[in-house]
């Protein structure tokens, strides 16, 4: 009965052999695939867990040797030390006698934290507001991107130094000032992404089956605005290390008994003059986050959101 | 009057031209040995889905590939020159001079940040020796002749200003300002409203009347085809697959294909309880059937279809690719052959060039 | 709640193939339906899009009227075809009878009730009889989402959580729409646009609705693809008992579906009849123009020419009058100011024309 009609009705499309021959890829995957096609973006991802790794691990490592010691001053570089522990001080000591990489990777360690931590505040703020003001539109929104310019015209940085001075140089109060001056971008992105979305026709759709607005963005809208908010947070992560380090190199970041890369600058430059070198290796590591953060930002985007480019083979 | 309209041989001939293009996911042979020609003053319509090649046969004769597409195979003379030898001097010269083409999107093919005048007056003194001036003067003329009103001030318009079926009249005064012996038009009214597609189609056909130019009309709307063309050239999966003169095309078609798209459309004068259907879709040209392309979807498959059909006479000036007879009967060879015996016979009964 | 895992044909008459010779009359009559019962009727609709600027972007500059005063009645089972060009105002049109656009004024009724009256719960509950296909198979799919997803979410929604009873009910659904159930893992970007378009539709039919509004469902597909589509909405119309708005633009495909046909110009509704009856003689000279326009895939029919001069005017400034006077091959002195209201011009036949009498069917004949 209803089965002969739909074999007959089955038989005049007949069309769909050619689907069984391709793997089932969801949308995911096929992003997965294509962001291990793009080597430098894998490059830059490695980059980052490694130190991510290292700065984790050396310091607990490397243990009493990232004090200043006399005995130590100037040893040279050693995996072990005399007594058979292993040091990790690859790049020797200091003048002061500190392990240099140990400290080096201890100081990424709290920059990255920073950056990563930073991020989150902004993607949190940034999404939140983006959202509202796409999916409401009208007057919230209006209202919402009068408090982006608001915010935007203000000098971030001479918040976050008078943010910092009033609440103290801890890494917290670093944290939190950055991410409060910085989530405009995370909600221009976002509420772009969102007002285009509205008028998505699948979007249009699912509010025609009767979806609840909390669905609705939740599984149609938030998803693909997740695409350029991964890409602004991995640039976003590059950005708040490097404003982190420029403003503990002047002084108005955390304290410089604290290790991060830009408290090392700055304890390097005093000392310019007798241990040139030591301005090298925090140098080096800022270039590397910076870098792999940018490929990794690269990749995502392509990943995430591909224009159908035929690639030549 | 050029060497060939003298001889009376064909404006445009494309012999075997064979346009592939080389992708991570395979090669896809978006043209795979189309022949056909244009004579003087005639209007080759070339119909086909997507996926068929059309727009790239159109690109090809331009030399407007770019990678990963190239041109492996063939020739396209234009007046007994092969456009594809030509270097790329020359082959600028002919562009735009005796061979133009229009887009089927107005908007993307004008420069937003030239006016219309502009546009067209770089056209023209690009291929003449006219001054700036003398370049305008003929923007304004040409303007008048596809019927925009109030010429001059148009001129200095920005594509913006301009609605769409304004904007395809500009591309056609743009395109025919030199004065072209061959007009290569791509869907030049799929993106238009009806009312405003019957306008264009009246300025190209007063126009060719005038100027007795050749069109080579690339379209999917069979309606479009059968109002404008005098011959019919039938693409699919990158081949010819019938071609013949309008009337023959319409009225008596020999390809299944053909038959099957013809059966299919809705006509405006007729009304049918039930619609034709071509089962099945148009293969992927990563994964296209040995022999006839079409045997997939065809109503009339035998099993010599496994076996590259011959493109043959089957009518005063009308060819098919298939191996039914000139009277819709299962070849002379056999339904069943196969193998050397089929291609043998296939061989014997083919017009196309190897 | 109904049950929604057997999706059942509703009578006898879905095992048949074709819908033979049948009037849209005598199929409703066949299922035990009353056609003439109206099921959606739109009452004085009117939708403007303000444009806005100035500081702040607040001021009221002028207005978009993309549907200005619009009446008809949808009976139900019949299909009621709406052609028109850019800017008519069609799309919109559907787009509020759907409520995802909100009115400017005006009322729609369904099944009696007014739709812009109800809360957000009885919203939902009557979004279940009122569907959609949209026109771009490419963007009306979530490529996030499986094909099992997608067309299951109007079940989830709705109340079915258990999620075999659904995946079963849309397995029945693809199967339907002639896809093979065995892809309901799989994901868009796999499917050509005609199985996309097919995928959309089964979407519509998953809540068991009684209106669909079809926008444009066939112009973004190839024409041999085309008449698959519209035979299988043709068939799913019998088989579910649908009622249908088909909105389009190429008339040849809607007088196909359609029992009646609307034609509207630049926010209006200018012309409405029963199907033959519109195109073997319209009584509208825009409907003759637009007629006349249609190129036919015959070299040897010749038919009378009407070519409109000028370009359609804006919606935001329509003429005075009568809309179309600017363009219009028969227009008067009275066209310019007084606008012509949609009246009766002989057996239910409606058009929006002073001189509506006076309008002569398009002449055509074949030549050898």
């Amino acid at each position: 009965m209803a089965d002969t009609t739909i074999d007959v009705r089955q038989a005049q499309f007949d069309d769909t052999e050619d689907i069984d021959r391709t793997e089932v890829r969801s949308y995911w995957q096929l992003a997965r695939q294509r962001f291990v096609h793009h080597r430098l973006a894998v490059a830059g991802a490695i980059t980052l867990v490694a130190l991510i790794v290292l700065s984790l691990v050396v310091p607990a490592i490397a243990g009493d040797t990232l004090r200043v010691s006399a005995s130590r001053s100037f040893a040279p570089p050693e995996i072990f030390n005399d007594e058979g522990d292993m040091t990790l001080a690859i790049l020797g000591y200091s003048r002061t006698g500190y392990n240099i990489f140990g400290v080096l990777m201890a100081a990424t360690g709290t920059s990255l934290m920073i950056g990563f931590a930073a991020v989150l505040i902004i993607v949190i703020i940034g999404v939140s507001v983006g959202s509202v003001a796409g999916f409401a539109g009208g007057w919230v929104d209006n209202v919402l991107m009068r408090v982006v310019d608001i915010a935007l015209a203000l000098p971030g940085l001479f918040i976050i130094i008078a943010f910092v001075a009033f609440w103290g140089a801890s890494i917290w109060s670093i944290i939190i000032a950055i991410g409060i001056t910085g989530w405009t971008l995370a909600a221009r992105l976002v509420r772009a992404e969102f007002l285009s979305l509205r008028e998505a026709d699948y979007v249009q759709a699912a509010r025609a089956l009767g979806a609840s607005p909390r669905r609705i963005i939740m599984r149609h809208m938030l998803p693909p605005a997740f695409a350029p908010i991964i890409v602004a947070a991995s640039l976003g992560v590059a950005d708040s290390v490097v404003l982190e380090a420029a403003l503990s190199f002047l002084g108005f970041g955390i304290s410089a008994d604290q290790a991060s890369l830009g408290t090392l600058l700055n304890v390097a430059f005093e000392y310019l003059n007798r241990e040139p070198y030591l301005v090298l290796f925090p140098s080096i590591v800022l270039v590397l986050i910076v870098l792999a953060a940018n490929f990794l930002g690269d990749g995502m985007r392509d990943a995430l959101d591909p224009r159908q480019r035929v690639e030549e083979r | 009057m050029t060497a060939s309209a003298r001889s009376g041989g064909p404006l445009l001939e494309i012999k075997g031209l064979k346009t592939h293009f080389f992708t991570q996911d395979g090669t896809v042979k978006a043209v795979d040995g189309v022949t056909f020609e244009i004579g003087h003053g005639q209007t080759l319509g070339v119909v086909g889905e997507s996926g068929c090649g059309k727009s790239i046969t159109s690109l090809s004769v331009m030399r407007l590939i770019e990678r990963p597409g190239k041109i492996v195979a063939g020739e396209i003379l234009l007046n007994g020159d092969d456009l594809l030898t030509a270097s790329d001097e020359e082959v600028r010269e002919i562009r735009g001079d005796q061979v133009s083409m229009i887009f089927q999107e107005p908007m993307t093919s004008l420069n937003p940040v030239f006016t219309c005048g502009e546009q067209i007056s770089e056209a023209v003194q690009q291929h003449t020796s006219a001054s700036s001036r003398e370049g305008m003067d003929r923007a304004i003329e040409m303007l008048g002749v596809v019927g925009i009103p109030d010429a001059k001030r148009r001129a200095h318009e920005y594509p913006h200003q301009l609605s769409g079926g304004m904007r395809q009249r500009v591309m056609i005064a743009m395109a025919l300002s030199t004065d072209p012996d061959l007009l290569i038009a791509d869907e030049p009214t799929t993106a238009l409203d009806v009312t405003i597609q019957a306008q264009i189609l009246e300025v190209m056909r007063d126009l060719r009347q005038k100027n007795r130019m050749a069109i080579m009309l690339i379209t999917h709307d069979l309606g479009v085809v059968a109002e404008m063309a005098d011959e019919v050239v039938v693409m699919y999966s990158g081949k010819v697959v019938e071609r013949g003169d309008v009337r023959t095309i319409f009225g008596n078609p020999h390809h299944p294909y053909t038959k099957g798209l013809l059966s299919s459309i809705p006509r405006l004068d007729e009304r049918v309880e039930r619609l034709e259907v071509i089962k099945g879709t148009v293969p992927s040209p990563y994964n296209l059937p040995t022999g006839c392309l079409f045997k997939r979807r065809c109503p009339y498959r035998m099993p010599i279809c496994d076996v590259a059909p011959p493109y043959q006479v089957v009518g005063e000036e009308h060819a098919s690719r298939c191996w039914l007879t000139p009277a819709g009967e299962a070849p002379d060879v056999g339904a069943d052959a196969s193998g050397e015996e089929a291609e043998r016979a296939g061989e014997l009964l083919t017009v196309e060039p190897r | 709640m109904t049950d929604q895992t057997t999706i059942a044909p509703a009578t006898e008459e879905a095992g048949t193939q074709t819908s033979g010779g049948q009037t849209s009359a005598q199929r409703t009559a066949a299922r035990g339906g009353v056609e003439g019962a109206p099921l959606l009727e739109v009452s004085d609709l009117v939708k403007h899009f303000d444009i806005r600027g100035g500081l702040l972007g607040v001021s009221k500059l002028g207005a978009v009227r993309a549907v200005d005063g619009v009446s008809f009645t949808v009976k139900e089972g019949e299909t009621l075809g709406l052609v028109g060009e850019s800017g008519c105002g069609k799309t919109t049109l559907g787009k509020v009878i759907l409520r995802l656009i909100p009115p400017t004024s005006g009322t729609v009724t369904f099944e009696g009730k007014p739709l812009f009256d109800l809360n957000a719960r009885q919203l939902k509950a009557a979004r279940r009889d009122i569907q959609v296909v949209f026109q771009d198979p490419y963007a009306s799919l979530n490529p996030r989402m499986s094909v099992g997803e997608i067309v299951g979410e109007g079940l989830f929604v709705h109340g079915m959580s258990n999620k075999h009873e659904r995946e079963s009910a849309v397995r029945e659904l693809l199967k339907r729409v002639g896809l093979n159930q065995q892809h309901i893992h799989r994901y868009p970007h796999e499917f050509s646009g005609g199985q996309r378009q097919r995928i959309g539709i089964a979407r519509a039919l998953a809540l068991r609705p009684k209106f669909i509004v079809c926008d444009e469902p066939v112009s973004a597909l190839d024409v041999s693809i085309q008449s698959q589509v519209l035979n299988l909405l043709s068939d799913l119309q019998d088989e579910f008992e649908l009622t249908y708005l088909f909105i389009a633009h190429n008339l040849a495909v809607v007088r196909h579906l359609s029992s009646r046909v609307g034609v509207m110009y630049l926010g209006k509704l200018v012309e409405l009849a029963d199907a033959d009856q519109l195109y073997q003689n319209p009584k509208h000279p825009y409907t003759k123009a637009l007629l006349s326009a249609i190129p036919i895939p015959d070299p040897t029919v010749r038919r009378e020419r009407i070519v409109l001069k000028g370009d359609l005017p804006s919606p935001a400034n329509p003429p005075s009058g009568c809309r179309f006077h600017t363009r219009c091959p028969m227009a008067q002195e009275i066209c310019k100011t007084d606008e012509p209201p949609l009246r009766d011009v002989g057996g239910g036949h409606m058009s929006a024309c002073h001189f509506a009498e006076d309008v002569t069917p398009l002449q055509a004949r074949r030549s050898a």
